[in-house]
């Protein structure tokens, strides 16, 4: 799915990235844990996280995950949009829990990684 | 050499009729004489041509339509007289591909092609302007993705010497937490400006990562220094304390020191360690209690060499 239906779909503000939401995502991750995310195997094109701290940006930064979805319409902090902005990462916020946000992106096809999760 | 085929295929597809056909159409009026056409058709060198009155098409001519005329014996007419009045045309905004298919059921060389919203004449599509059309847009994109690769890969190659590395260092401040990660980010941006392979550049950056949240997380900060050599990446993390008590123990997937304030940040989990182990083809980690800990990994760039023999 495009960028542009996942924010639809998660009734998301897009906080930074607005001129890239024509790009097509198909794969996903889910955690508060940034150490579960970096020992995944593969790199997912989107993250949830209820994270929310500049470590969220770098951990997608150094893993090459392009998205970022904060849950739970948690509070984002100036830093983290800026940050977000210098790494290239989408950045976006939804009031949806973790679940929900994550069960309905699976529903609309978005899968785990190919390369399969730990 | 298969990728270059299937593209040249996606291309018919992608491309429209808009896209490759020749837009300054010669044309001739319905009222011009059949001699004037014959002129027109030589000193062009084409072997037929739209007829169109203010912009609309009003049939098409051809050089067998010429000959025939010729072979009558006949006196000079208008155009009009001699041309296809309802000629089969195509649209600019069809893809390509229905184009092509068109030329092949219909046997004509050449199709005029219409604008849908005005009904004007627009262009002229012939086999010839289709394959130029579509060559022009694969040497564009081969042209693209050269300098894309170029900008992307060659520096480090480029360099002329007997040897060459770099080194990168980093200072990593202890407790540190706007900054943590800093130093793996832009160390990742530089490795990727020098053209290294993605995937060792992936698990560099990964367990440079983790290397660097632990500096921060459980250390007084420390140095991270990278040194990229032909053959192999190495990285050294030192810090200046606490230390780690007990090196096996740290080393257990799931086994964490970490305070709670650490795992409020989402890190703690234990698995950072192991995690460097794993993106790593060496490791080694020798601590002091109570003075520091140096953590030491390499990562080989070349091919076939065995993965993790005793860290």
């Amino acid at each position: 799915m495009t960028l542009r239906e996942l924010a639809t779909e998660l009734s998301a503000k897009v906080l930074c990235g607005e001129e890239d939401l024509d790009t097509e995502v198909q794969t996903a991750a889910a955690s508060d844990l940034m150490s579960d995310i970096l020992a995944r195997l593969g790199t997912p094109d989107v993250m949830l996280t209820g994270l929310t701290t500049g470590q969220a940006i770098r951990t997608s930064s150094v893993s090459g995950i392009r998205v970022v979805v904060v849950v739970r319409g948690k509070r984002i902090p100036e830093q983290m949009i800026e940050l977000a902005a210098e790494e290239g990462i989408v950045l976006m916020s939804s009031e949806m829990t973790l679940f929900e946000a994550s069960g309905r992106l699976y529903a609309r096809g978005l899968r785990s990684n190919a390369e399969g999760e730990r | 050499m298969d990728a270059k085929y299937a593209r040249t295929q996606e291309l018919f597809f992608e491309l429209k009729v808009a896209d490759v056909m020749r837009t300054n159409v010669i044309t001739i009026h319905p009222e011009q004489p059949m001699s004037e056409l014959r002129v027109m058709l030589r000193e062009h060198r084409i072997s037929g041509t739209p007829v169109a009155e203010d912009g609309r098409l009003a049939g098409m001519i051809s050089v067998e339509d010429l000959i025939n005329w010729l072979s009558t014996g006949g006196p000079d007419c208008p155009v009009r007289e001699k041309m296809t009045p309802e000629p089969e045309c195509l649209y600019s905004d069809q893809p390509l591909v229905h184009a092509i298919q068109r030329f092949d059921q219909a046997g004509f060389g050449r199709f005029p092609v219409i604008a849908r919203d005005s009904g004007r004449l627009a262009g002229i599509l012939t086999k010839g302007i289709i394959i130029e059309g579509v060559l022009k847009r694969m040497d564009k994109e081969l042209k693209e993705e050269q300098i894309r690769q170029y900008r992307a890969s060659h520096i480090f190659e480029d360099l002329l010497a007997e040897y060459k590395e770099i080194y990168l260092t980093y200072d990593v401040a202890g407790k540190d937490l706007d900054r943590a990660g800093r130093a793996s980010t832009q160390m990742k941006r530089n490795l990727r400006r020098l053209g290294i392979r993605p995937d060792i550049v992936q698990r560099l950056a990964i367990a440079s990562y983790e290397a660097e949240m632990n500096t921060v997380l459980y250390s007084e900060g420390g140095v991270l220094e990278f040194r990229i050599a032909p053959s192999e990446i190495t990285m050294r993390l030192r810090d200046q304390g606490p230390g780690i008590e007990d090196i096996e123990k740290a080393m257990e997937p799931g086994w964490s020191g970490a305070a709670d304030w650490v795992r409020e940040l989402g890190f703690g989990a234990g698995m950072g360690l192991a995690n460097i182990k794993k993106c790593s083809d060496r490791m080694d980690l020798v601590s002091t209690p109570g003075v520091g800990t140096t953590l030491t990994i390499r990562i080989f760039t070349e091919k076939e060499k065995p993965r993790n023999e005793a860290a």
